[in-house]
């Protein structure tokens, strides 16, 4: 399950017309289906931005990762429509809250399945946001894959000593995650310190502009790619509100 | 007791890790898993407590389908040491540490605390029972993290790369650890890059590569075919020496020792 749900948000080399796209690109189709996520308010909205959402993980081959983090995401909005009902709203109401939310899920996992840690280097970067920000931003992003593995050994070396995650009560299944999460900060804090040390080694720190060697410059494509999703864009918020 | 029948694994990112493995690994019996990075070596251990379940073939430990138990309780019978012991190690101390695994395998209060006991001694970790595991150093974390283990008593010992950032007296431990193991009559099983820590051993060996056991054999006639660097293997430097020898004693040498013998008896003094 934690496998899928983080998967659901790391990038994933594909050969496909989105993920050629200038990573600033990316991040304005990434914009604008979340801000269609936010605004739509009923049933129709909602179907229209899932549309936008589902052709960019269609045209991005990335439709089997973001459906598998989904299904977990469907859990949340179970949850979350329950507790609306709970608190007096409405049946359609409840179920245009799950709905929002499993869009807006759907929207950050389109935009980081498709973004490489690379790319949010440049696209930070152009955005003159504080270099030590950029970093610390774009390794935790590179570091979620390398964490999920560390997640699923620690997992096997627990299970192995007899540590069964799937039986009793919720708070015993709960505390039974203990020896998973421990070990798993542990060497996280360490491999930090150690990526920290690594970092210091070769200099990093000891220019406050340092140089580039990709100068990210757009395409006609991206161009054409802008445009479009642009006018899409302004369309559906016409027909949303 | 541990039986791979046409085993085949893929991984759910479509990696095809073992390609059919077949073997049988017997009571009492020493086994190293040699091979090159990448080979399918840790699949395969994985597959020896049912952390791992075939994508098709059988595994059977102790006549039991993998398919149809639990990792607990095929773990309670084939215990896996990790590589990396940070990634074991969670207790508050030494002493709870080696405690945990005892617990989850519903030993009672009396017993599971004769067993740390017991385990505290064997692996000299007494001094360390109410530090933090973390705060011991490499070696003795890798005792600690077989202590733990072996307090539930397997019948089957895996080590996978129990050498790994070892000095020379800890893999000496090591070794002696496993010849006692072998005399109680359990069966170990040892996945190592470590020849010449492999080879001091007189094992069985097993080369993996590409997702298959490719040779199996015991290891002065394994590791003594031509071709093994193929595989990425070097040849222990006793065995290369034997090899090269023109009059040479009907058996190689697995100890320095037994060489200095033959040198002593072949030249005098």
């Amino acid at each position: 399950m934690i496998r899928d749900v983080a998967f659901g948000f790391v990038y994933t080399k594909k050969d496909s017309l989105v993920h050629r796209l200038d990573a600033r690109i990316k991040l304005a189709l990434s914009a604008y289906l979340i801000a269609l996520s936010l605004m739509a308010g009923d049933p129709f909205g909602l179907l229209l931005s899932a549309a936008w959402i589902a052709s960019v993980a269609l045209l991005g081959k990335v439709g089997r990762r973001m459906g598998r983090n989904l299904i977990y995401a469907t859990l949340f909005s179970v949850v979350i429509f329950a507790v609306d009902l709970l608190s007096g709203y409405g049946l359609v109401d409840a179920a245009i809250y799950a709905a929002r939310f499993e869009v807006i899920v759907a929207s950050a996992s389109a935009f980081f399945l498709i973004t490489s840690p690379d790319e949010f280097e440049y696209v930070m970067r152009w955005l003159h946001l504080p270099r030590d920000l950029v970093f610390s931003f774009v390794t935790a992003v590179r570091f979620v894959p390398v964490l999920m593995l560390d997640a699923i050994q620690i997992t096997d070396s627990q299970k192995s000593r007899g540590l069964e995650l799937e039986k009793g009560n919720p708070v015993k299944r709960l505390r039974s995650f203990i020896p998973i999460l421990i070990p798993l900060v542990i060497d996280a804090v360490m491999r930090s310190n150690s990526l920290a040390e690594a970092m210091e080694v070769r200099a990093y720190g000891a220019t406050d502009r340092p140089t580039s060697l990709y100068e990210p410059k757009l395409s006609r494509s991206d161009w054409i790619a802008l445009a479009l999703s642009t006018v899409a864009f302004s369309v559906s918020t016409i027909f949303i509100l | 007791m541990i039986e791979f029948e046409g085993v085949r694994y893929v991984y759910p990112n479509g990696v095809e890790a073992l390609k059919g493995v077949s073997l049988r690994i017997g009571e009492g019996e020493l086994v190293a898993m040699v091979g090159p990075n990448g080979a399918g070596k840790t699949t395969l251990i994985k597959h020896m407590n049912g952390l791992l379940k075939p994508t098709e073939g059988r595994v059977r430990v102790f006549g039991v389908d993998t398919r149809k138990a639990s990792v607990a309780e095929l773990s309670r019978r084939v215990g896996i040491v990790f590589q990396n012991s940070d990634r074991q190690l969670f207790s508050e101390t030494v002493e709870e540490e080696i405690r945990f695994g005892l617990e989850n395998f519903g030993f009672s209060k009396e017993e599971a605390g004769e067993r740390v006991e017991e385990m505290l001694e064997r692996f000299g970790l007494e001094p360390y029972r109410h530090a933090s595991p973390f705060s011991l150093s490499g070696g003795e974390k890798k005792r600690l993290c077989i202590a733990l283990v072996l307090a539930w008593d397997p019948d089957v010992l895996v080590l996978d790369e129990p050498t790994v950032g070892q000095d020379w007296a800890n893999k000496e431990r090591i070794r002696g650890l496993i010849e006692s193991l072998l005399k109680e009559g359990k069966s170990v099983v040892v996945s190592s890059h470590d020849l010449e820590f492999v080879w001091s051993l007189r094992p069985r060996v097993l080369v993996v590569s590409g997702g298959r056991v490719v040779m199996d054999g015991r290891a002065e006639e394994v590791l003594s075919r031509d071709g093994i660097e193929e595989f990425r293997l070097l040849r222990p430097r006793l065995l290369e020496l034997y090899m090269l020898l023109k009059k040479k004693p009907r058996r190689p040498f697995f100890e320095v020792g037994e060489l200095e013998e033959w040198v002593k008896a072949e030249v005098g003094g």
